[in-house]
């Protein structure tokens, strides 16, 4: 399991729960955040839990990941009686992955972090993505699996670029493509979303998320939006 | 007669059938032909672009330690590439190849990617020039581009010349056009001062049986005012006419100028007056090579006197192209026929360099050269397979020969895994059905040979004319063609078609000249134009497709290159020509009959597809005639692109078809009334030569011009897949027996890049109409009592769906904590032989299969030796459940201990408390690791000790030996031992610490602990 891929990815596409730019870019980004509860409904938001898993082979491998919006996060998981956690708050990183033989964490380098933080916007990256220094772009239609999906590129304040392929019939993400550049290596992350599902809330969020290569699909089991998060969860012990 | 399946409503298309992908077999090792490199300039060059004749861009971003494609969804004959170094993520592709090759494949324009090429826009109006040779960036003002478009091989058009823009690409104006036979060959812009541009024109034309390079066409022009007007320059030239003109300026001193001239003196030219005066410099073998093939002259970009002609091999000069030393092979053989050098610009040391066999790297200008594997850009031109197990896969390439490999190997297919077994270029290679050791292969020109596949050793048995006969004319790709009615029956053919019935020991011809024999087709010592080039690649009238009847072997169909398509009845004593039949379905004549394909289920079933580019027309033409060849009716889509190479009729299924064209593979499921492009991980216009259908696996098998060989794993469910099934939201196929096994192969301990296996598991097929946006798709095993075995990770993809069951159980829960990763709770037992029950639930709706597990009886690992494998795994999974549960209840007892320990008052108790608390964990080290600090130290507890030989019993194929099952039985005595250990300790302890905790009101009565 390679540190950048499937677990520190997870949250990446799960909280993008952002919009696209469409037939203007803007259209379809209003009408994706329209389609996931809408904007108003998102901007209430400062932090969630999700309880999630994976199962390989069998094994069920659980994953809780906890933000503060654009503060702090921390994902943890529990395979073979051991658990891995990558941690952030304000500007220093952790991850802790014994799976890769590490007995301890270990500090993440300055470009990790820097991607790790892009993906802390609990809000999603559409909404009010110009206030937040955004760029949007619509790049035509593409076929994701046999859906003409819309394909919207996003390019980050920090620089980094995602791109959104939204499924024109519910404008929801249905794929999301990013593109890191961290430490002179350059990764491809691809997730499939979908089981869009409404919460209490009023916001509407991909319970499944899949990412080609990984051995199985991320399945939500339980968010709770806004709750009160310990520091201590984002110290490292 | 078949009957067309009507699908009511829902259509199959390329998402149906999405989830079969393609394996890419690649491979690397031999690679194929690179027309196009550059890289962004910085010193370490990290980032490399290599345009290919056939597949596409591939691009690195770790100065070429790995490749990936990147112009999958277009079309794959790249003829340039630019990169706007100002913005480097601006970056040009030309498609087309320049290399005017007699296979040389077709462009459809000029496509540009502002994100380093993660997405594509075609662009500027150049869709019709099908050849760019150069594409050029101003470097003051880029939004200037100058494309060098030699246009059409086969035609006149008024669409070559050379190209500018000045809005970045999205509009063009012709700058220089000559004549619609005469395009533009190459293009310079001054570095120093971009006002001036230098071109060369260059007058062509292939036909189908002759080349031409020359003409008054031809020459080398010369602007000041940005390509505004142009003068041609001709002092000191050798006399027109030209043919191709290779130009190259030296970009530090860009005054001074080279080219090679192809004419009736050519030879390399310098001006050192920016080309007002030319004097003639040398013409060495190297610089003079084949002037139409190889057309890349370089200088380094800071010594103008330091020249590469990257060409049949590789030279370089320090003396401004006067002498020539060659590049050594100390880094090993460097592959002969260069299309492409790059210099990085910042460390001139640094070169890349593409050949007919992929790339190379040089750190030390050019002189020794590293190859890189990482490219699986082979162009097969045939594939074929055998009946081993796994089975193996044979094919020849352009200048590449003739290789085998096997389709799965432990670890999966590596570079390494692939043979060599004839040279040349490579064309067919066929085994021989009737003996395992035997495939037969080729060089170009009809050289058959007769491989022994165990040493290589090969025999030479192309037919020769008899003391009557005229001088044969053989293909540059002959067909060798193995009976499918009879086996052993092996055909090959010049102008005459041969079969040899003992593995070419002797050869009958068996037909007149089934050619038209036209004479004015038959001068191809005339052939090369200004140079002589005649390499049997203009060869015609010549046999060129061969099919034996599946259902009866004297019922062979042969197709030429001039467009006869005649079949025999009898054995080759009396032929019928039916070409006059299909042109009344409106195929040109004289076309190419590209592939037959005599029906496996109606002998006057006939299905052909007709080659016409030759002459100038890219139609894709495929038929079918149900009459033995009197009429004709041609397939139609709008899907369809490129010319035809190839058509196959499934050997299951008479309404399922595939169609391999220059530019794609589709593929119909209702006997070719309607089709779809193939996507299935495979480049949507891939050049697909070939297709087979391996008769036991069920895989379709490709030869792609460009991308090596593919591999679509068991295509059973194309013809499965019912109107009645497509109409259905959910549809759950049945499952075939699942015989158990833990794959064909061990695994390896040294991991190196390889293609993937075929899936060594059974799978579990399901349809899903639409895309479910919403709603969970779940998937479960049970056993017949209903107990849950496994779950399944699901994919919810519109279409075809593949999982896979491991065919194992659950893993036990072992022991919790400790401070060692156990990997017993990631393994778990095989299931045994038996029926299970599949359960899916698609958002609120359950579907339900049986599955019925079995024993391999063919396997040496005995049904007995299975029992007693899984009761041994099964005894210590519960070894391992009885342990967890065990240090499940310690640590809750110390977690309660460790809450209240301060909260107690009485220091006789909070003694007591922290011994019993002490004794616990003295316990628990003993059961799992406590101390590991590091994946070096190897701390074994008792869980570590279960897990080690539950691994043992749960992942082999055999019967557990006795120390193991002695094993079992000794740790399920130290979990029982364990137990009462810590029953013991709690008996101490336990009542006491209790009722005063009680006592002190921390814990109420009805607690346990």
């Amino acid at each position: 399991m390679k540190r950048y891929s499937m677990l520190g990815l997870i949250m990446v596409s799960m909280l993008f729960v952002g919009s696209l730019q469409a037939q203007t870019a803007d259209e379809v980004v209003n009408k994706h955040l329209d389609a996931i509860g809408g904007k108003e409904n998102w901007k209430k938001v400062n932090s969630m839990k999700m309880e999630a898993s994976l199962s390989v082979q069998g094994m069920d491998i659980p994953i809780n990941i906890y933000t503060v919006n654009n503060k702090q996060y921390r994902q943890d998981f529990t395979a073979m009686n051991m658990t891995g956690y990558t941690i952030v708050n304000g500007d220093s990183g952790w991850a802790f992955n014994p799976l890769q033989g590490q007995s301890k964490p270990e500090p993440m380098t300055a470009e990790q972090l820097t991607v790790q933080k892009d993906q802390m916007d609990v809000q999603g990256d559409l909404v009010d993505y110009k206030e937040k220094g955004h760029k949007v772009e619509l790049l035509g239609k593409e076929d994701v699996d046999g859906t003409e999906a819309l394909k919207l590129k996003l390019t980050r304040k920090s620089g980094s670029e995602v791109i959104y392929f939204i499924d024109p019939a519910t404008y929801y993400i249905i794929r999301s493509s990013n593109k890191l550049k961290v430490n002179g290596q350059e990764v491809d992350q691809i997730a499939n979303l979908s089981n869009y599902t409404k919460l209490p809330e009023g916001i509407v969020i991909p319970f499944t998320m899949e990412m080609p290569g990984a051995p199985a699909p991320v399945t939500i089991k339980k968010i709770e939006v806004n709750p009160t998060l310990d520091k201590s969860l984002f110290t490292i012990k | 007669m078949v009957m067309p399946v009507v699908y009511a409503q829902t259509t199959v298309n390329s998402a149906t059938f999405g989830s079969m992908e393609a394996r890419q077999m690649g491979p690397g090792t031999m690679s194929g032909r690179i027309t196009a490199i550059e890289g962004v300039n910085d010193e370490n060059a990290k980032i490399i672009y290599v345009g290919t004749a056939g597949g596409g861009i591939w691009k690195s971003t770790n100065a070429g330690a790995s490749f990936k494609p990147i112009f999958d969804k277009y079309c794959q004959s790249i003829g340039a590439f630019s990169i706007n170094q100002k913005n480097p993520k601006i970056i040009y592709a030309g498609t087309g190849e320049s290399n005017m090759r007699n296979s040389v494949s077709i462009g459809d324009g000029l496509y540009k990617s502002t994100d380093e090429g993660d997405n594509w826009t075609k662009i500027g109006g150049l869709d019709s020039t099908e050849h760019i040779a150069k594409i050029a960036i101003d470097p003051t003002n880029p939004d200037i581009i100058f494309v060098a478009a030699p246009g059409p091989l086969w035609s006149d058009s008024r669409h070559r010349g050379l190209y500018k823009s000045t809005d970045a690409g999205k509009t063009f104006q012709k700058a220089l056009y000559i004549s619609d036979k005469a395009g533009c060959a190459d293009v310079s812009i001054d570095p120093k001062n971009t006002n001036i541009i230098y071109a060369t024109t260059w007058e062509f034309r292939r036909l189908p049986y002759l080349f031409n390079s020359g003409g008054q066409g031809s020459g080398i022009w010369k602007s000041i005012d940005g390509g505004t007007t142009w003068k041609e320059l001709k002092n000191g030239l050798p006399v027109k006419p030209f043919g191709r003109v290779a130009l190259a300026l030296a970009p530090s001193a860009p005054e001074n100028l080279l080219a090679i001239v192809e004419s009736s003196n050519t030879g390399l030219y310098i001006s050192s007056d920016g080309g007002e005066n030319w004097k003639s410099q040398s013409a060495t073998l190297n610089v003079v090579s084949r002037p139409f093939y190889f057309s890349t002259l370089v200088v380094d970009p800071f010594d103008p006197k330091r020249v590469y002609r990257p060409a049949f091999i590789f030279s370089y000069s320090v003396d401004g192209g006067y002498s020539f030393a060659d590049a050594n092979d100390d880094g090993g053989w460097v592959h002969s026929d260069h299309h492409a050098l790059w210099i990085n610009p910042k460390n001139s040391s640094h070169m890349w360099l593409g050949t007919d066999g992929g790339v190379y790297l040089s750190l030390d200008k050019g002189a020794t050269w590293m190859f890189n594997g990482g490219l699986p850009v082979g162009q097969f031109y045939h594939v074929a397979a055998d009946k081993k197990k796994p089975y193996s896969i044979y094919g020849g390439l352009q200048d590449n020969g003739s290789w085998m490999a096997p389709s799965s190997a432990p670890g999966g297919v590596k570079n390494s895994d692939w043979r060599s077994i004839y040279g040349g270029d490579g064309f067919w290679v066929v085994p021989d059905p009737t003996d395992p050791n035997i495939a037969y292969a080729e060089s170009q020109g009809g050289d058959v040979n007769r491989i022994n596949t165990t040493n290589f050793k090969s025999v030479g048995i192309k037919p020769e004319p008899s003391a009557t006969d005229p001088k044969l004319r053989w293909n540059w790709n002959t067909p060798i063609v193995v009976g499918t009615a009879n086996p052993k029956n092996l055909y090959t053919g010049a102008q005459f078609l041969y079969k040899t019935v003992d593995q070419g020991r002797n050869w009958s011809k068996i037909s007149p000249d089934l050619t038209t024999n036209d004479k004015r087709k038959q001068e191809q010592e005339k052939s090369g134009g200004l140079s002589a080039d005649n390499t049997s690649a203009e060869n015609h009238c010549t046999i060129f497709s061969i099919a034996e009847s599946p259902l009866d072997a004297n019922l062979v169909w042969v197709g030429t290159d001039d467009g006869n398509l005649q079949y025999t009845l009898d054995g080759g004593k009396t032929w019928t020509n039916v070409s006059k039949n299909y042109a009344l379905a409106g195929i040109p004549a004289q076309t190419w009959v590209s592939s037959i394909e005599a029906s496996q289920f109606d002998k006057n079933v006939v299905y052909a597809t007709f080659d016409n580019h030759m002459y100038g027309d890219h139609k894709t033409y495929a038929g079918r005639s149900a009459d033995m060849g009197k009429t004709w009716t041609m397939f139609k889509s709008a899907e369809f692109t490129g010319f035809a190479h190839k058509i196959k009729e499934d050997i299951k299924a008479p309404r399922l078809l595939f169609l391999g064209t220059e530019m794609g593979l589709f593929s119909s499921v209702d006997s070719g009334n309607t089709w779809f492009r193939m996507k299935n991980n495979i480049p949507w216009y891939a050049l697909v030569r070939d297709i087979q259908i391996h008769p036991e696996t069920n895989d379709l098998l490709l030869a792609t011009h460009g991308r090596g060989i593919m591999i679509v794993d068991d295509i059973s469910t194309m013809r499965s897949l019912s109107a009645d099934v497509l109409n259905k939201d959910v549809y759950l196929f049945d499952t075939k027996p699942m015989v158990l096994t833990m794959g064909a192969f061990g695994g390896t301990g040294f991991p190196v890049k390889a293609a993937p296996n075929s899936p060594s598991l059974p799978s579990i097929e399901y349809y899903i109409k639409d895309r479910l946006s919403s709603g969970e798709v779940k998937i479960e095993v049970y056993d017949t009592e209903g107990k849950l075995v496994q779950s399944i990770p699901a994919t919810k993809r519109k279409g075809i769906n593949k999982v896979y069951w491991n065919m194992r159980m659950k893993p036990p829960k072992t022991a919790a904590g400790g401070t060692k990763l156990d990997y017993g709770a990631s393994i778990a037992p095989q299931v045994m032989p038996g029926n299970y029950i599949l359960k899916m639930k698609v958002a609120d709706k359950e579907y339900q299969q049986p599955i019925k597990v079995v024993h391999d009886a063919s396997s040496s690992f005995t049904m007995a030796d299975r029992e007693l494998q899984h009761n041994t795994a099964m005894a210590l999974y519960n070894t391992h459940e009885q342990l967890a549960k065990n240090v499940a209840d310690i640590s809750a007892k110390q977690k309660m201990l460790k809450d209240n320990l301060d909260k107690v008052k009485d220091t006789k108790v909070k003694k007591q408390m922290q011994e019993y608390y002490d004794k616990l964990e003295a316990l628990k080290t003993e059961l799992i690791p406590t101390k590991s600090t590091s994946i070096f130290s190897d701390e074994k507890r008792l869980r570590d000790e279960i897990t080690d030989v539950y691994a043992s019993v749960c992942n082999t194929e055999s019967a557990p030996n006795n120390l193991q099952v002695d094993r079992a039985k000794s740790l399920q005595q130290k979990v029982n031992d364990a137990d009462q250990k810590n029953a013991t300790i709690s008996k101490q302890y336990e009542d006491k610490i209790r009722s005063a905790l009680i006592k002190q009101g921390l814990m109420k009565e009805n607690v346990k602990m």
